[in-house]
């Protein structure tokens, strides 16, 4: 038992912020830290630090989520339920149009459904555009060239064989559409997890259908993750401390990530067996039974409907501009 | 006396059939008493607990809860299971895997229904339970946020909320800060004041005499090698010498009387 | 390898979604079957565990970084269904929580790294592992294969399920709707990152781990091995085989030839007969995947069949050399791999990032009593 009492939240010294008291460096910095992160630069000083203080990073921005969740707005009045069906429905709508003003046009509605649910616009786009969206644009570049996406050259760069080589028409439509879109599909995400307390989009999931049995392994996830990152953070700064100069270097650091992988396996397994007789203990049977209950009042019926005529307009706009 | 509630004959267990945590444990636990299972760490109370509480089971020997014997058969039977489960409760050492929900609120619902207590009646009692413990503004935090001392207190408050008749408690002051123990020893006083059963595991000695009224202590090979009120335990420097519950540097204890020997 | 919202059409999500749902359901009865209620911690501490591994990302030369799933290491260790959960449920988390991987394309992102790629490592690691004893360094090395292949295979797919959109889905005028990236470049393009860098990595994760339990914590890795001799002497009546570098190469060699025919499509038509035969997954215990790909392969083909002038100057040719060259690279990577791990698993490994966790099983059963 004695392996698992060792790591301590970061809460500890992070006391959680007080709604609407979020301090403003909060609001800047640390946003492009994602946990997929596949492709980044990179910067001096181990990747394994920066992980690190990356996850330090990942707790704040939970916390602000949680923190603009409980904020009133707009969004935040909607039964969570309405909001997930609507994230669908708008999803749907997004990938189906052709037309990249209205895409446009559609992203500039989410900024003001933002704005009306205490979320700060600016960091809400930063949010949004720092991560995918810019990287999905340097990516889409050399697809603009006739090379890749054949059709009308706007602008001619070279000749190959005899042939013309240069930006098309179609090549720059397509990346205009695959950028605006990709934009707009993670505002939408973004939306709802912002406004949302984690535990109500889990209640909401469940009553959707998600089997319960999966439901609650997601929540035992999200609530093991933070303590698992700070056994992590924990084995690292032990080894450091150990270690003299040589765990500056990738290499050093990659020696640790894969023994660490096996460490946090094992402890892993362990913390899963005390769980579960934790859960046991109170009367666990394998049957998931929740506390949460929601009305679906009437402006939840109210909104639902805005969000089919918002997506109908998406749709039906889109097919009158012509694609 | 009363019969006991709770009642081991003979208990062995090894972890992995290799490592042993009981030898030929018998002990008894009455309605109504503070029980404090003494020993150095790995000597088996934590393990004993376990037994106590149905989440393993003894390789020889039996136990028994409220008459019924209690085995791996036994609780498969939904109504057994649900009875015992509602009369002991288990505060683990661990928080953290205690803690298992994403928020307070969802993890003090918990036991109450798997138990099929009613979502009304459970609301009421979660507010009643964070009241008490004096908790209510962390009902919708996540685990992540909170200290230490404030886990503690809701892992209690997950036990509490299902009012069981017996409260095991594992090392419950351990690795918190001196107000939250006190805070803890003194809820120890309260609820054994207000008839509930508490058994608890601990090397703690300096507020041995609060929160029990009688001792068992375990030896390092896992076997119960006395038994007596505080003053008796304390009284006894070589026994505790010999069970590694204090070393020679330790000062002697303020309830200890000078005479090494006691009369008992 | 985590795809986004809006890089893929809506009937190629629709697709993701026919495989991962059936996929999802049946391994969670499949899991709870087995152990019952304990899973329900394990599979949640896991996906934590597999979101953490995916947050790891590990620098390579070119600059960029690449990061590993862990879903072939939760497969060796509690088996490839418990795989799909604890993948699903973290990819979950981090397209509701973080917007990495999307909402509508979630089916196709547990496709590739909850379905496609436990099922394709786990086959390899058998295969490899054959009948070796649970400590020897045998199981090292397949698990090294296994995660190397596993992650591999993803990616592919992921290419696969890139590449195919400029061409199915265009306006008129031959605008790309959605990625815009044919298959002769999104196959190379990822390949060559995975093969290169990120296959290690997860390969390295794999034989690391397997590696480390098999000194500290054998109990754990005893769960998904219960009839598996423990010790060479119990395993004597076997007789001792080392692995063959060349041999392991040539079976990776064999995979990739084997799914190189997919890569065909974008250059031509030839694959709406034929090519969801030679998928070798139905062979591993894959049996829902091909009937997904069955559907989807009906969509190209209609599409295919529309008349669409493949453009772009990625000749067949070109493609072939591509891949010719990508499975020499590959082969000799896995070579390499092996006769490395062979020698590494030899003698003891050095480091451990935390002596007082390490102590094996029997100080943590030691510990609990306390």
């Amino acid at each position: 038992m004695t392996t698992l009492d060792t790591p301590r939240p970061p809460a500890d010294e992070a006391p959680a912020p007080i709604a609407g008291k979020t301090p403003a460096w909060l609001l800047q910095g640390e946003m492009a830290m994602c946990p997929c992160g596949c492709i980044g630069k990179r910067k001096k000083g181990s990747f394994v630090e920066k992980t690190l203080d990356g996850s330090a990073g990942l707790l704040r921005q939970v916390m602000f989520g949680e923190d603009i969740a409980e904020r009133p707005g707009l969004l935040q009045r909607i039964d969570p339920r309405a909001k997930l069906l609507s994230l669908i429905i708008l999803l749907i709508a997004a990938a189906v149009v052709r037309n990249i003003v209205v895409l446009l046009v559609a992203y500039a509605f989410t900024l003001v459904v933002a704005y009306f649910s205490a979320v700060p616009v600016g960091f809400f786009i930063k949010r949004v555009w720092l991560f995918v969206p810019i990287f999905t644009g340097i990516v889409v570049l050399p697809a603009t060239l006739s090379f890749i996406t054949p059709g009308e050259i706007v602008i001619p760069l070279w000749t190959w064989q005899g042939q013309p080589v240069g930006i098309t028409s179609q090549g720059l439509t397509a990346a205009g559409l695959i950028v605006s879109r990709v934009a707009l599909s993670i505002s939408l995400v973004v939306l709802l997890t912002l406004t949302t307390p984690w535990v109500e989009l889990l209640a909401a999931l469940r009553s959707l259908g998600v089997p319960k049995m999966f439901v609650l392994i997601v929540g035992m996830a999200y609530r093991y993750i933070f303590l698992l990152l700070g056994s992590v953070t924990d084995m690292y700064e032990s080894r450091r401390a150990r270690t003299v100069g040589a765990v500056k270097h990738d290499k050093a650091a990659r020696e640790f990530v894969s023994s660490t992988a096996g460490a946090l396996l094992g402890k892993s397994h362990a913390l899963s067996e005390e769980v579960h007789q934790a859960m046991i203990a109170r009367g666990f049977r394998g049957d998931v039974k929740a506390l949460k209950t929601f009305a679906f009042t009437r402006a939840d019926a109210f909104y639902m409907l805005v969000v089919v005529i918002a997506a109908a307009v998406i749709v039906l706009g889109d097919q009158q501009l012509g694609r | 006396m009363n019969e006991p509630i709770l009642e081991c004959i003979d208990v062995s267990y090894a972890y992995l059939d290799k490592f042993p945590a009981l030898e030929r444990v018998s002990m008894q636990v009455h309605a109504g008493e503070k029980l404090a299972l003494l020993g150095a760490n790995g000597s088996g109370k934590s393990t004993l607990l376990k037994v106590l509480d149905g989440l393993v089971f003894p390789q020889s020997g039996s136990f028994t809860a409220f008459g019924e014997p209690v085995t791996e058969e036994s609780l498969e039977d939904e109504q057994m299971s649900q009875g015992f489960r509602s009369r002991v409760g288990f505060v683990f050492q661990n928080s953290d895997a205690q803690v298992f929900s994403p928020s307070v609120r969802e993890e003090i619902a918990f036991g109450p229904l798997q138990m099929g207590m009613g979502r009304d009646e459970t609301l009421t009692r979660i507010d009643e339970v964070l009241a008490m413990l004096d908790i209510a503004e962390l009902a919708d935090r996540a685990p992540f946020q909170l200290s230490g001392g404030q886990k503690k207190r809701v892992a209690i408050a997950s036990v509490l909320v299902m009012n069981p008749e017996v409260l095991l408690f594992d090392e419950p002051t351990a690795a918190l800060d001196p107000r939250t123990q006190e805070w803890l020893t003194g809820l120890i006083e309260d609820l054994s004041a207000a008839g509930k059963t508490i058994v608890h595991a601990t090397h703690d000695l300096d507020v041995l005499d609060r929160i029990a009224d009688r001792c068992l202590v375990f030896s390092e090979d896992h076997r119960i090698v006395a038994e007596g009120t505080p003053a008796d335990i304390m009284g006894q420097r070589d026994l505790l010498l010999d069970v590694n519950l204090i070393h020679h540097h330790s000062r002697p204890f303020g309830t200890a009387t000078t005479d090494p020997v006691t009369t008992a | 390898m985590h795809i986004p919202d809006g890089y893929l059409s809506p009937a190629t999500c629709i697709a993701g979604y026919a495989v991962a749902v059936p996929m999802i359901i049946i391994a969670s009865k499949k899991v709870q079957e087995t152990v019952k209620v304990r899973n329900v911690p394990t599979l949640a501490v896991l996906a934590a565990v597999a979101f953490l591994i995916m947050m790891f990302n590990v620098p390579i030369p070119d600059g960029t970084t690449a990061h590993a799933v862990g879903a072939v290491l939760i497969a060796i260790l509690l088996g490839p269904w418990a795989a799909v959960i604890a993948v699903s449920v973290a990819l979950l988390f981090q397209a509701l929580l973080f917007g990495d991987g999307g909402v509508l394309v979630y089916g196709v992102n547990v496709t590739n790294m909850a379905i496609i790629m436990p099922f394709v490592g786990y086959a390899i690691y058998k295969l490899i592992a054959g009948d070796s004893h649970l400590t020897s360094p045998r199981r090292v090395v397949a698990a090294g294969v296994a995660g190397y292949v596993g992650l591999n295979v993803a990616a592919l797919a992921t290419a696969i399920e890139l590449g195919i959109q400029p061409d199915l889905f265009h306006t008129a005028d031959g605008t790309p709707l959605y990625a815009p990236y044919h298959l002769a470049q999104t196959i190379p393009a990822m390949m060559l990152a995975h093969l290169v860098v990120a296959g290690f990595v997860e390969g390295i994760i794999c034989a690391g781990t397997v590696a480390y339990l098999q000194r500290a914590n054998l109990p754990l890795l005893q769960v998904n091995h219960k009839d598996v001799p423990l010790t060479e002497a119990e395993a004597a009546l076997r007789v001792k085989k080392r692995i063959s570098p060349w041999l392991v190469g040539g079976i990776a060699v064999g995979i990739m030839v084997l799914l190189t025919p997919l890569g065909l499509l974008a250059p031509g038509g030839a694959f709406g007969e034929d090519a969801p035969d030679e998928l070798p997954l139905g062979d591993l215990g894959l049996n829902a995947v091909p009937e997904g790909m069955a559907r989807l392969n009906g969509f190209w083909n209609s599409a295919v069949l529309n008349g669409y002038d493949f453009g772009g100057d990625a000749p067949v040719l070109g493609y072939l050399i591509s891949a010719v060259v990508g499975i020499l690279i590959v082969g000799g990577f896995v070579v390499v791999l092996v006769w490395g791990i062979n020698k590494v698993a030899r003698k003891p490994a050095a480091t451990d990032p935390s002596n007082t966790d390490d102590a094996a099983h029997a100080d943590d059963a030691g510990s609990r009593t306390g």
